[in-house]
């Protein structure tokens, strides 16, 4: 007879042992990641934050310089402009984005016919290329034979010089990257609103809930990790703003679309000024991070996804 | 043209970055090959037409002699790939050179100065543009030899001046008197520009027409100068008084639509670059070329950029490499095949005294324009002064939202500010 004590014991010595094989099969498996991740993570990042204290140049030059980045940093008025512009992009392009996007997705979440002919013209646009598209959007936004002022003449409203003039050539990158991103950000919220069991809806109807009602009481809070999810991705993706911004208006008229991005590439690649790039580069990097803990405490995430 | 480069460019930088700057296949590989011939590898960023350009000449030299075999490796994004390679080895043996680049590269030890070949083979300096030797010199160094010269002049529509009963401009006060005459407005639509005033960047060549220059020798900027004003003071009254432009005119208008091949802008100042597209679309577009107008004082200005060819530090067979670029240079023959295969203007003068450039209508204006013309201040910092504090500056200004005091004196502050942090470190 084995006593009680002893048969716990070893029960629990069992499950220690178990408990331990288990950890070591999981961190086996963790273990590519992790490689992965510390290579092209950890360690470029690492070197990056190193190199923001040196005058590296890439070919002849790699002295610690100390401080010296981060104070010209401070003093670069061009640089902080650059963020008030994608400050603005930010503004209105993240909004519009949710608002565009969470609306396509509940106009085109029912089994109707032809939906899913709609959902993939609404998410083309996202497949194109970036420079293909600004060619295009050149085209429409000209301002004596693109299409947008055509059709403002028409109501007798003479259109600006959309990206050639300082106060609309943001609102015309804004055009543009709002017709490229609200297709893949439908596609989420499409998932987001498969995922909403119905009876939630069934119960609402049954104690008189009208439709706006459901919208603004089951659906939107219902999607807060999916707006949490798009919100965070495109506030990234507007502090991270460059292409649209170099191919459609190079930055200019003005300075007015230049972006962090933009002046880092101009400062690594173009002057070969890499460490102070890497301060730059830096400094955005941290300004992401503040702007996505904003993000996440506006959204009051019961469920973080990060 | 200039805009759809930029375009392409950044395409190709995207799909550069997408793609992970892959491609080790594309390395170069010198040294002597199998036949006892040295193999030298060329790199450039000449696609398309200009690839097959360059591969007349290589096939060419490649013919001439039995010693030296090369090869031309277009690589999209040029100037990156040669940072990578020359850090980890791999560099190829001559490149095919953007010279403004050179105030920025020769101080990093990357280039191989040619003063010692030069020496060696008695090739006369004079025979090359004085101002092209320049952008390739460094501290009284020369690390290289101009391929092409080229500049800028006043391309006009003959029709419209004819209709309107207008002789070409030749200086500024006819410009303007033409440029009003030839605009046409519809009300609040602008049908005909006079004279196009969409690119800012030609600040440098007008205010050398009006006796400054941006730049003092000492590397300070200097546009807050009578010069300066002059120059602001006749672009504000073409654009706010004689409205002979809009701002934005010619963006994205595509090379089919390009607004001189349609008659939408009756003069602008080009270069030879644009020949090819004007006889391409402009069936019906007759035009004719004068060089830059003179400024009120008489002083004439223009602007020279251009190529050359480059041996890298890195180059394991400079003395092979330097064959080539002596042959493809300062060969009288060879940069003429040049010249007529890609229609530029050699940096060999020799070759431009040839009857095919002196004799010829359409490149005459074009070599007066370059006896005068100068190349872009020598100064690592002078490409990111212009593009994040000048420019900017004039742009306010041309929107009229900024007063002509005001530009000139924020652009020689900002730009003073970025010349000196983009100067060389010692």
């Amino acid at each position: 007879m084995i006593s009680a004590g002893k048969l716990e014991k070893s029960r629990s010595s069992a499950a220690a042992r178990l408990g331990r094989h288990q950890a070591r099969m999981g961190y086996l498996f963790v273990l590519p990641t992790m490689l992965l991740f510390l290579i092209f993570m950890v360690i470029p990042v690492g070197m990056a934050l190193y190199l923001s204290f040196t005058n590296y140049d890439v070919l002849s030059k790699n002295d610690w310089i100390g401080l010296s980045n981060y104070g010209r940093l401070l003093q670069d008025s061009l640089y902080w402009q650059t963020f008030v512009n994608v400050g603005f992009y930010a503004i209105v392009f993240v909004p519009l984005n949710l608002l565009i996007s969470l609306l396509l997705a509940v106009l085109l979440n029912r089994a109707a016919r032809g939906v899913k002919v709609l959902r993939t013209f609404y998410y083309l646009p996202t497949l194109t290329s970036a420079v293909a598209a600004a060619t295009v959007w050149l085209w429409l936004l000209h301002p004596e034979y693109g299409m947008v002022n055509g059709i403002l003449s028409a109501f007798g409203i003479v259109g600006p010089a959309w990206t050639s003039q300082t106060e609309t050539a943001m609102i015309a990158i804004i055009m543009m990257t709002l017709w490229q991103s609200v297709g893949s950000n439908m596609i989420i919220y499409l998932a987001g609103l498969q995922g909403i069991p119905d009876y939630l809806y069934e119960s609402a109807r049954l104690d008189g809930a009208s439709r706006f009602d459901c919208l603004r009481y089951i659906t939107w809070p219902q999607l807060r990790p999916t707006t949490f999810l798009v919100s965070t991705m495109a506030i990234i993706g507007a502090l991270q703003l460059f292409d649209q911004a170099f191919v459609l208006t190079q930055g200019g008229p003005a300075n007015a679309t230049k972006t962090p991005v933009y002046l880092i590439y101009q400062q690594g690649f173009n002057q070969l000024q890499m460490g102070y790039a890497s301060a730059q580069a830096f400094v955005l990097a941290m300004a992401i991070l503040v702007f996505s803990l904003i993000s996440m405490r506006l959204n009051k995430s019961e469920e973080p996804i990060l | 043209m200039k805009k759809a480069f930029k375009a392409i460019a950044a395409a190709m930088l995207l799909i550069g970055l997408l793609a992970g700057c892959g491609s080790g296949g594309s390395g170069a590989e010198s040294g002597a090959g199998a036949g006892g011939k040295t193999k030298l590898t060329l790199w450039g960023d000449w696609g398309g037409d200009g690839q097959e350009q360059i591969q007349t000449m290589v096939k060419a030299f490649n013919a001439s002699q039995d010693k030296i075999e090369v090869k031309y490796v277009l690589q999209q994004d040029v100037i990156t790939k040669f940072l990578t390679a020359a850090t980890n080895g791999g560099t190829p043996d001559i490149v095919f050179w953007d010279r403004w680049r050179t105030a920025l590269y020769a101080p990093k030890n990357v280039l191989q100065p040619v003063d010692e070949y030069i020496e060696r083979d008695g090739l006369n300096r004079a025979d090359f543009y004085e101002e092209a030797l320049k952008e390739l010199t460094y501290q009284d160094k020369l690390y290289g030899l101009p391929l092409t010269v080229d500049t800028r002049a006043l391309f006009y529509n003959k029709k419209m001046l004819k209709d309107a009963g207008m002789e070409p401009p030749k200086t500024w006060d006819d410009l303007e008197k033409v440029a009003k005459a030839l605009t046409k407005w519809d009300g609040n639509k602008l049908n005909v520009a006079g004279m196009s005033l969409g690119d800012p960047g030609l600040f440098s060549m007008y205010i050398r027409q009006a006796g400054g220059s941006v730049m003092t020798e000492e590397g300070k900027v200097n546009v807050n100068t009578e010069a300066g004003k002059r120059v602001l003071d006749l672009w504000g009254r073409m654009m706010n008084e004689d409205k002979v432009y809009k701002v934005g005119f010619e963006e994205g208008l595509g090379e089919g639509a390009d607004a001189f091949v349609t008659g939408k802008v009756a003069m602008l100042y080009t270069g030879p670059w644009m020949l090819s597209t004007y006889d391409k679309y402009g069936k019906d577009l007759e035009y004719g070329i004068m060089p830059p107008v003179a400024g009120p004082a008489g002083d004439t200005g223009g602007s020279m950029g251009g190529f050359g060819l480059v041996i890298p530090k890195g180059s394991k067979n400079p003395d092979a490499a330097w064959e080539f670029v002596k042959w493809w240079t300062a060969n009288k023959d060879n940069a003429l095949l040049w010249a007529k295969t890609s229609q530029n203007i050699p940096g060999f003068r020799p070759a431009v005294e040839d009857p095919y450039f002196s004799e010829d209508e359409r490149w005459k204006p074009f070599l007066e324009a370059l006896e005068y013309a100068k190349v872009r201040p020598t100064h690592p910092g002078y490409s990111v002064m212009e593009e994040n504090a000048l420019i900017p500056n004039l742009e306010l200004f041309l929107q009229n939202k900024q007063s002509a005091e005001d530009t000139l004196q924020k652009a020689q502050t900002d730009g003073d500010r970025l010349l000196q942090e983009n100067a060389v470190v010692q």
